[in-house]
C-alpha cells in the first residue's frame, strides 16, 4: 500500500493530465460545457424538491431544498466515482496492455474529476442557502476534512471495484442497482428523524449515511458528528484503503492479460 | 514500482537488458472467450468446492536468457503467436514472468502500439502532452521538444486539430514520432515500421539508425526479415516460446527461412488435394471439377522434382515434371494431352497440349492405344515468381471432345528468392557497362 502511495505520487503528473483530460473530455463539444456541471445538479435538485416539497409534501423539514441539495451533491459526487471508477480500469485496456502504464491510477481520475466538480458546486450550494436565508456556520470550515476522508474511502472502494470488475464483470452491473438501493438508505431525501426507531440501525450502521449526516451536521446544523460517527467514518475509510489496495496489490500483475 | 525496484538489482551493468531463464505460462482458460469466471461460479466454486477446476496453462515462453549489451541490437523473429510479442511485453514490463529474472537499464520506449492512449477528441498538441506525460517526459521537456516532434511527423499544418481527423497514417505518424523523442535508452520495436508513405518509413529507418549509431539498444521484432538482417547484430528464432537458434542474423534468418518452407510444405502435402480450399471467391477455371466421357482415362496427377520424388514447392530455377498416368478403356485415335497452369488470382500462366505443339503422341496414334501408360511433361527450369498455383490437366480428342478433363486438380506453391513482382522470374542478371568520360558541355 505504501508502495501505491507511492507510485501515486510518482505520476502525479500522469494523474493530473488524465484528470484535465476527462473533465475536457465529458464537456467537449457542448455548448454550455462546464456549466453543465453546475447545471445538472440544480436541475436534479429542482425536480426532487417539486416531488418531495409539493407532492409528497415531507412534513417538518424547514428549507427542504436547502437540506436535499447538501445531501444530494456529496452523494452524486460518491455515486459518479464509483460508478467511473468501476468501469476505468476495463474501460483503458489499451493502455494498460500496451504500455506501461501504473493501473491504480485509473481508477482514482474519476474520483479527483467528481470532487473537482463538486468543489465548484459548493458555491451554487451557498448562494442558494444564502438566499434561503439559511445560517452560516463557523463548522463550515471543517468541510475540507470530512471531503478528505470520503475522498479516501471512494479511492479505497475504487481502486477495490475497479481492480476486481477485471475479474468479474458483474461488478459493474451489480453495483449500479445497489447504490440506488444504498441511496435509498441514506437520509438525503428524508430526514433521520422521519424513521421508525425499529429502523434507525439502517442510518447508524450505514456509513455512507454517516458521511451525509455528517454533511448535514457541519454545513446546516453547525454542529460536529458524533464521537461515533467521526470513528465510524474513519474506520471504514482505513478499511476501504486497506482491502482495496490488498486486492490491487494481489492482482495488478494478472490485470493485464485478462484485458 | 516493482519494476524499478528489480532494475536496481542489476545482473550486470554492460548490458542494457539481462534476461536470465525467464518463464511465463498462461491459464488456459484465461485465453478463452467466453470462459471469464463470473462473480456466480466463483462464489459457487467457493461455498461448495466442486470437482477441481481444471486449468491448463500454455507455456508462453520458457527459459529464455538473453543479454543484449549497451548499444547492441538484436531481432527477435518467429511465427505468428510463438511468443514474440509476450516476450516483449514481459521486457516493458507489461506482463510478469513467472520465473526468472529480467533487469533493465535504462529507459525503455516500447513501440508496441504507437499512439496507444491517443483520445480522438483532443488535438495533435493536447495528445502530444498527455502520451508525453505517459511516457514519463516531463510537460518542461514536452515543450523543449514539441516543435521537433511535430515537424518530425511532417504535421504541423493540423497538430491543433482533433486526432479523429487525422488518417491513420498521420496518427502513427504522431505516435511513432512521440516515441522516438522520448529519449530513450533502449527501443523496443514490434512491428510498427508499417507506418505511413514509402517515405515516411525510409525517415524512420534513417531515424532508429542514428539512433543505433548514437549507442542505443535495439529491440526488433519483425516479419520484415530484410529489416532486421540489416539492423541486428545479433537474432533470436522462437517458436513456442523456445529458443529455436541465435547467432548472426544472416544464419539465423537463412535456417528460419528454411524451416518456414519445410512447414509449409508439411501442410501442403497433409492437406487433402481433394479439397483445395481457397477463402475469396474462385475464379471459375479454378474450381475443381473433372468431366469427359472417359473414352481415355487420366488415372492419377503428380508433381515430381528432379529425383522424381513427389513435390509441391517449387524454387525458381527448379525441375518441374507433370505426371499424367492413364488407363484406355476403348482406343481411340487423334488423342491429344494437355495441361495447363493458372495463378491463384485467375491469371493463366501457361496452356498446352501435344497438337499445338505439334507433337505426334507416340506410337499412340491410333488403335493402338490400349492398356495403361504415363506421359510426362517436363519444364527443366521452373521461372515461376512466388504465389500458389493450380494444375489443370487433359486428354481429348483433337477436335476437342474431351476424354478426361480435370480442371485445378492440383495445387502447387513457388518459391522465389527475392520479392520480385509478377508472374515469371526469367533467369536474368544486371550488367553495369563502363562510364563514360563526357566532355562537360562548354557553356556553363
Amino acid at each position: 500500500m505504501i508502495n501505491a502511495m507511492k507510485q501515486i505520487y510518482q505520476f502525479r503528473a500522469l494523474l493530473w493530465a488524465l484528470v484535465t483530460r476527462h473533465l475536457a473530455i465529458r464537456y467537449r463539444g457542448s455548448v454550455l460545457g462546464f456549466f453543465w456541471s453546475l447545471l445538472n445538479p440544480l436541475l436534479l435538485m429542482l425536480v426532487y424538491s417539486l416531488v418531495f416539497k409539493y407532492y409528497v409534501r415531507l412534513q417538518g423539514v424547514e428549507h427542504y431544498s436547502v437540506f436535499m441539495f447538501t445531501g444530494l451533491l456529496p452523494w452524486l459526487w460518491l455515486t459518479s466515482s464509483l460508478n467511473e471508477s468501476t468501469s476505468s480500469i476495463v474501460g483503458s485496456g489499451h493502455l494498460v496492455t500496451k504500455s506501461m502504464f501504473p493501473a491504480q491510477i485509473l481508477p482514482l481520475v474519476p474520483v479527483v474529476t467528481n470532487c473537482i466538480n463538486l468543489l465548484l458546486s459548493l458555491p451554487v450550494l451557498f448562494v442558494f442557502m444564502w438566499f434561503s436565508g439559511v445560517a452560516f456556520h463557523w463548522t463550515l470550515l471543517l468541510l475540507p476534512i470530512l471531503i478528505l476522508v470520503q475522498f479516501l474511502t471512494l479511492q479505497g472502494i475504487g481502486v477495490l471495484l475497479g481492480s476486481l470488475n477485471v475479474f468479474y464483470r458483474d461488478i459493474q452491473h451489480i453495483l449500479g442497482n445497489a447504490l440506488t438501493f444504498v441511496f435509498f438508505l441514506c437520509p438525503i431525501l428524508y430526514t433521520p428523524e422521519t424513521v421508525p426507531p425499529q429502523f434507525k440501525f439502517s442510518l447508524d450502521y450505514n456509513p455512507l449515511a454517516q458521511f451525509t449526516m455528517g454533511y448535514h451536521d457541519l454545513i446546516l446544523d453547525g454542529a460536529i458528528p458524533s464521537l461515533f460517527s467521526i470513528c465510524f467514518m474513519i474506520g471504514f475509510m482505513i478499511l476501504s484503503l486497506i482491502i482495496g489496495y490488498w486486492v490491487y496489490g494481489k492482482k495488478h500483475e494478472t490485470l493485464s492479460e485478462l484485458l | 514500482m516493482s519494476r524499478i525496484a528489480e532494475s536496481k538489482v542489476n545482473l550486470n551493468v554492460d548490458y542494457s537488458i539481462d534476461i536470465v531463464d525467464l518463464c511465463k505460462k498462461f491459464k488456459r482458460s484465461t485465453l478463452k472467450k467466453g470462459s471469464y469466471t463470473t462473480l456466480k461460479t466463483s462464489l459457487l466454486n467457493w461455498f461448495f468446492k466442486r470437482e477441481k477446476e481444471t486449468i491448463s496453462y500454455t507455456q508462453a515462453i520458457s527459459n529464455f536468457t538473453a543479454r543484449i549489451p549497451r548499444g547492441a541490437s538484436l531481432g527477435i523473429i518467429g511465427r505468428n503467436g510463438s511468443g514474440k510479442s509476450t516476450l516483449l511485453k514481459l521486457i516493458s514490463g507489461i506482463y510478469k514472468g513467472d520465473s526468472g529474472k529480467i533487469a533493465i537499464n535504462g529507459r525503455i520506449a516500447a513501440l508496441i502500439e504507437l499512439g496507444a492512449g491517443f483520445h480522438p477528441d483532443f488535438t495533435g498538441r493536447e495528445n502530444l502532452y498527455l502520451g508525453g506525460i505517459m511516457h514519463g517526459l516531463t510537460r518542461a521537456q514536452i515543450d523543449e521538444r514539441f516543435d521537433a516532434i511535430v515537424k518530425f511527423a511532417e504535421l504541423e499544418h493540423v497538430i491543433d486539430d482533433p486526432v479523429r481527423t487525422y488518417s491513420s497514417g498521420m496518427y502513427m505518424r504522431l505516435g511513432f514520432s512521440l516515441a522516438i523523442h522520448t529519449d530513450p535508452d533502449i527501443l523496443i520495436i514490434d512491428e510498427v515500421l508499417a507506418v505511413g508513405d514509402a517515405a515516411f518509413v525510409s525517415k524512420c529507418k534513417d531515424r532508429i539508425s542514428h539512433l543505433r549509431n548514437t549507442g542505443k539498444t535495439l529491440l526488433l521484432v519483425s516479419h520484415d526479415l530484410s529489416a532486421v538482417e540489416q539492423w541486428c547484430d545479433e537474432v533470436i528464432w522462437i517458436d513456442a516460446g523456445k529458443e529455436m537458434d541465435r547467432g548472426s542474423p544472416r544464419r539465423v534468418i537463412d535456417k528460419y527461412r528454411a524451416w518456414v518452407e519445410k512447414a509449409d510444405q508439411k501442410r501442403l502435402m497433409s492437406e487433402p488435394q481433394a479439397e483445395v480450399v481457397v477463402n475469396h471467391p474462385v475464379p471459375e477455371k479454378l474450381a475443381k471439377g473433372r468431366w469427359g466421357s472417359r473414352e481415355i482415362e487420366i488415372t492419377s496427377i503428380k508433381i515430381l522434382d528432379k529425383d522424381l520424388k513427389e513435390q509441391n514447392l517449387f524454387h525458381s530455377g527448379d525441375k518441374f515434371i507433370l505426371q499424367l498416368d492413364y488407363l484406355v478403356n476403348e482406343p481411340q485415335e487423334d488423342v491429344v494431352f494437355g495441361m495447363g497452369i493458372n495463378r491463384a488470382d485467375g491469371i493463366v500462366v501457361l496452356g498446352t497440349n501435344t497438337d499445338i505443339a505439334e507433337i505426334a503422341v507416340p506410337a499412340l496414334n491410333g488403335a493402338n492405344l490400349t492398356g495403361r501408360g504415363s506421359v510426362r511433361f517436363v519444364i527443366d527450369n521452373l521461372i515461376l515468381n512466388e504465389g500458389t498455383f493450380f494444375l489443370d490437366a487433359a486428354v481429348h480428342k483433337k477436335d476437342g471432345y474431351p476424354f478426361d478433363y480435370h480442371q485445378a486438380a492440383l495445387k502447387f506453391l513457388a518459391r522465389s528468392s527475392y520479392p520480385h513482382v509478377g508472374v515469371v522470374v526469367f533467369p536474368h542478371e544486371w550488367q553495369f557497362l563502363p562510364e563514360k568520360k563526357v566532355a562537360r558541355a562548354a557553356h556553363d
